[in-house]
């Protein structure tokens, strides 16, 4: 009997939300495979990241979520937010179960068991999840280029138990299990683990970006990018959470696109056929960090030592990016010109177009 | 976890490991969340501020907001509502708006008279016009005066399906638009056309019949059901000066009006002056070029440039054109025997604080002699109103109306600069269409026998660019019109600013904040983490919040680029979502029953409730 054909769904670029001055947003997929009544909290980035890939990825697609605050504030009582088929699976074991979801679904049109075009299967993992509990299982599901889409949706930490620290929480960010104190003033002193470059070096096959919710069109555009390319892809989106990160919840897009402008959270692309990165893409403006921190609880106990630390850090992202760094950036990263977070209020925005 | 001791409804009776089934909306209803929230997220629409200084309140935002959306003739019927010609304002206007832009804090201010002047052309060039008369409701109202004011009377008595006629003293219809505002600003074709739509909207004009003359003010008060007198300031003010009478002395309105009515006969000697710093003098001033003067100079009491009561574009397009100035002077003589050969001027300089006030000369100094061939007085106008009963003059020279443009409780009414000047704001052509706009629709308010009500919105004009988010919107330059070389206006009547392509109105529409209105822009739509609005047309204003699950996180509200999203405290509603003490229940739609139950408590027995 001859195989049957994988069809693929292809789905097609949104255009750019602005033409000249205007700002609207493209016509967007009707479509809505996460609906509300979940319990995530108010103004939740997670949430707004998944209803963001969803919409994006359509009605014809599968959800696999490892435990988080995805699967656990949002499946409880038998009930879930998704309108598309969705499983749960144990924390470590996302990227086998994903991958075991894909080779089935292949295997089954390949005999004609399943008719339709393949689904988009997609595994939203928290980073504790993806960067540390499971990254083996990740890793192997991506270096087995099984088609599938890995997100990491990235709130610095282990929300759901309660705020504590994961490899991919920030240097300087306060959780339960890195608290500030006399010892140790800056609470985290290690910096966060780079998940994303660590997926595009280990496995160069791959599509993998990196997105952020203050940039809607871009991060729906990369999830299509990525279930359009055959074999895995992984993604890692920033999401901020203001149960740990402790901002206002009006603030959820604003510290997306805040995150990207200092410079903090830079925006790329890794093309698996040219086998490089991009980093074409550019916020509108570049700022210190100072002016990201100041705006989350848990930056405020730190010195002006540890905001030049992230500036310096910031700066290096930005080189990296081949950004030419602004007179007023590299100032921002010596500690003589910074005041402490306590009273950052009276630092200086400033604020320079790239 | 154990589902032991619970009661599961049949139709969620499934295992609880592995895939579970495709959730349902339903299932989702268990959970209305709506009812952690303490702000609600409402839509309001806010008032523009272009909307709010335009002068008939034309509804810039809208009009703006189908241009970029390629919908010309939407956004020309639009315009319509509140302005019957915008051919002519898009070219005339000092589009006070463009002063108002919130843009204009930001960067530039949108080119909005550009983008008008597109959509008038647009209307021009159509066969048929948008705009249709009313259903005839027997009335007959007549119009004295075809200005601006009269113009956008008749215009809007005629879509109410009143019989107008109007009655205008000139060979033509247009007053000042045709016999002050000169050619290279407003072709006279463009007027005429406008003209031609009020015909065909069934009015009557009556040209080379004045009022006080041809027809008494009897007569008009007997033949009508109403009278709109529109009859603008026609006589010039003297400068009071020794030998103004001498031949080769001109006054600016009547110079004006020949040209535009095509009956001049001034010839000009090579060196002009004109007196005033208004902008009648300044198109008096550019006008002598074109008449054939070889040097011009404007003489103004104020003592700088920055000071002269006129639109800063224009007094930089005569600079430009090579006319001299001279400030701080007052023409105390006019010299000369049998013809003018020079000025006397002393230093003046207004006695209080605007140049409306008296002037102060100080004739102790030496006066200057300047040297010209011919003078031009442009230092305001006046009315002539000898026609009518005294009770109704002012001492402005103007009609005294009450706030309605009512004279009295008679039903004759009047509108534009005759009743305008001297109230402290300026006179321009978009002020007298919306006193025409809005005296038309007090006449028909009288005439349908229902008292006269001051239109008492509050309105909350957003400017405040804190209440926008700004991030949205790129720093973008303001698109600018083509404009005819200095050197060759000075010898033409051509037009000299250009108007927009087609490309370049999309462009500069496309820069419009779209102040406190919601411009579908589908942001909120896709920001909320719930996500609890929805749609079902992509179109202003029909966003939904469901309040059933609308947490209140506000990240709608802040990523609202246009500030039409605004929080008010749940404690505010006396409806809607009841707040519970537990966050969850069991059974589908308990939430929903309860608070319908509780909502309901007045209206039944208290031992009903169980
Ligand atoms: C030289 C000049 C240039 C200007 N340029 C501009 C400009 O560029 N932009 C701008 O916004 N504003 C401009 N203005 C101001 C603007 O033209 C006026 O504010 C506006 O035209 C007032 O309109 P109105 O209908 O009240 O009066 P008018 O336009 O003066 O119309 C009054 C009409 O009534 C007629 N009339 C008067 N008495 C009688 C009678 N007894 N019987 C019958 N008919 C009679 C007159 O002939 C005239 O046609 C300018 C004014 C002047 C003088
Ligand atoms: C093997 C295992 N260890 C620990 C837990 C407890 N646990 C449940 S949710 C969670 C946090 C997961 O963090 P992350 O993946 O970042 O998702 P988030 O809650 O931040 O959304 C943890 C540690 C678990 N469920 N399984
Ligand atoms: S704790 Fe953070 S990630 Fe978890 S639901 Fe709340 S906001 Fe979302
Ligand atoms: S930006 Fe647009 S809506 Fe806002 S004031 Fe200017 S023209 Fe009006
Ligand atoms: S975000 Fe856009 S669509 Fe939503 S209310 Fe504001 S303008 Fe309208
Ligand atoms: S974003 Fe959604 S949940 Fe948040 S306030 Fe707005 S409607 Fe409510
Ligand atoms: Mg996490």
């Amino acid at each position: 009997m001859p195989a049957i054909e994988v069809q693929r769904q292809m789905l097609p670029m949104l255009g750019s939300p602005n033409q000249g001055a205007r700002f609207y947003n493209p016509e967007l997929p009707a479509t809505e495979p996460f609906v509300p009544g979940h319990r995530t909290c108010a103004g939740c980035g997670p949430s707004i990241q998944y209803r963001m890939t969803s919409k994006a990825a359509g009605d014809n697609t599968i959800l696999v979520g490892p435990t988080g605050c995805m699967y656990v504030a949002n499946s409880s009582y038998l009930c879930t937010p998704y309108n598309v088929p969705w499983a749960h699976t144990q924390i470590g074991s996302s990227g086998s179960f994903t991958a075991g979801v894909a080779a089935a679904y292949e295997a089954m049109i390949r005999k004609g068991k399943w008719k339709g075009t393949f689904p988009n299967i997609i595994c939203e993992a928290g980073d504790g999840s993806a960067s540390d509990i499971g990254l083996a299982s990740v890793s192997g599901a991506l270096y087995r280029n099984h088609d599938c889409l890995i997100i990491c949706y990235d709130n610095e930490q282990y929300a759901n138990t309660g705020i504590q620290a994961s490899s991919r929480t920030p240097y300087g960010g306060m959780t339960t299990f890195s608290p500030p104190g006399p010892k140790v003033p800056e609470a985290k002193t290690l910096f966060p683990k780079d998940l994303a470059r660590m997926m595009a070096a280990g496995h160069p096959h791959c599509y993998v970006a990196t997105a952020s919710v203050g940039y809607p069109i871009d991060l729906m555009n990369k999830v299509r990018k990525a279930l359009n390319h055959k074999g895995a892809a992984f993604m890692m989106i920033y999401t901020p959470c203001q149960k740990g990160f402790v901002y206002e919840t009006p603030r959820s897009i604003d510290l997306g696109r805040l995150v990207v402008e200092s410079g903090l959270y830079p925006i790329w692309e890794w093309d698996p056929e040219k086998r490089e990165f991009d980093y074409s893409f550019r916020p509108a403006s570049m700022r210190p960090v100072s002016e990201y921190l100041k705006l989350q609880g848990r930056f405020g106990h730190l010195h002006a030592e540890h905001i030049a630390t992230l500036q310096k850090f910031a700066n290096q992202q930005w080189k990296m990016m081949n950004v030419a760094i602004p007179e007023a950036l590299i100032k921002a990263a010596d500690a003589k010109n910074l005041v402490d977070m306590a009273s950052a209020e009276a630092a200086a925005a400033v604020a320079q177009t790239v | 976890m154990s589902t032991k001791g619970t009661h599961i409804p049949d139709w969620l009776q499934v295992p609880f490991a592995g895939i579970t089934p495709a959730p349902s909306q339903k299932g989702q209803d268990l959970f209305p969340t709506g009812n952690w929230r303490a702000i609600r997220p409402v839509y309001r629409d806010k008032m523009p501020p272009c909307n709010n200084a335009c002068g008939t309140n034309e509804k810039i935002q809208g009009y703006l907001d189908l241009v970029k959306r390629g919908k010309y003739l939407d956004a020309y019927a639009l315009i319509k509502e509140d302005m019957p010609f915008p051919s002519v304002t898009g070219r005339v206007c000092y589009h006070p708006c463009e002063q108002a832009c919130n843009r204009g804090k930001y960067d530039e201010a949108i080119s909005i008279r550009a983008v008008e002047r597109f959509l008038g052309d647009l209307g021009q060039a159509l066969p048929k016009d948008v705009v249709k008369p009313g259903k005839p409701n027997g009335k007959k109202v007549v119009v004295v005066g075809s200005g601006p004011a009269g113009h956008s009377a008749a215009y809007q008595l005629a879509r109410l399906g009143y019989a107008v006629t109007i009655l205008e003293k000139s060979p033509k219809a247009g007053g000042l638009n045709r016999g002050g505002i000169p050619d290279w600003v407003l072709p006279q074709n463009v007027l005429d056309r406008e003209i031609e739509r009020l015909v065909e909207l069934g009015i009557t004009i009556k040209t080379n019949t004045e009022v006080g003359k041809d027809v008494s003010w009897d007569e008009l008060r007997k033949n009508y059901d109403a009278v709109v007198l529109a009859v603008g300031l026609i006589n010039p003010n003297s400068i009071r000066a020794e030998g103004e009478d001498t031949a080769g002395v001109h006054y600016g309105l009547p110079f004006l009006r020949d040209i535009g009515m095509g009956t001049s006969k001034v010839k000009l000697g090579p060196r002009v002056a004109v007196i005033g710093g208004g902008n009648t003098a300044i198109d008096c001033a550019r006008e002598a070029y074109r008449q054939g003067a070889q040097e011009v100079t404007m003489i103004t009491v104020e003592g700088n440039a920055s000071e002269m009561p006129c639109v800063p574009e224009d007094l930089h397009d005569m600079v430009e054109e090579g006319v001299e100035l001279k400030h701080g002077l007052a023409c105390t003589a006019i010299l000369g025997t049998g013809k003018v050969e020079a000025l006397q001027l002393h230093p003046a300089k207004f006695s209080g604080a605007i140049n409306a006030s008296p002037i102060t000369v100080n004739k102790d100094a030496k006066p200057e002699r300047f040297a010209v061939d011919n003078v031009i007085i442009a230092v305001g106008q006046h009315g002539a109103l000898k026609w009518l009963p005294d009770e109704f003059k002012n001492d402005k020279g103007g009609i005294k109306a009450d706030r309605f443009g009512r004279l009295g409780s008679t039903n004759v009414f009047a509108a534009g600069d005759v009743v305008q000047v001297g109230q402290g704001q300026p006179l321009m052509v978009v002020n007298a269409v919306g006193d025409g706009k809005r005296t038309a629709f007090n006449v028909d308010t009288v005439l349908r026998g229902e008292p006269l009500q001051e239109r008492m919105v509050a309105i909350d004009v957003i400017t405040d660019l804190a209440r926008m988010n700004m991030t949205y919107f790129p720093k973008f330059p303001r698109v600018q019109q083509a404009m005819l070389a200095p050197a060759s206006r000075r010898k033409t009547q051509d037009e000299v600013i250009q108007a927009f392509s087609e490309e370049q109105a999309i462009e500069e529409a496309n820069r419009c904040f779209s102040c406190g209105t919601c411009n579908a822009c589908d942001n909120c739509y896709l920001v909320c983490p719930e996500p609890c609005i929805i749609r079902y047309d992509r179109s202003n204003g029909l966003y939904k919040i469901l309040v059933d699950y609308c947490k209140g996180c506000r990240v709608c509200i802040e990523e609202c680029p246009t500030g039409c999203l605004e929080g008010v405290p749940e404690l505010d509603f006396d409806t809607g979502v009841v707040r519970m003490d537990t966050a969850f229940a069991i059974t589908q739609g308990l939430h929903g029953r309860q608070a319908e139950e509780l909502r309901n408590l007045p209206d039944r027995p208290a031992k009903d409730i169980g």
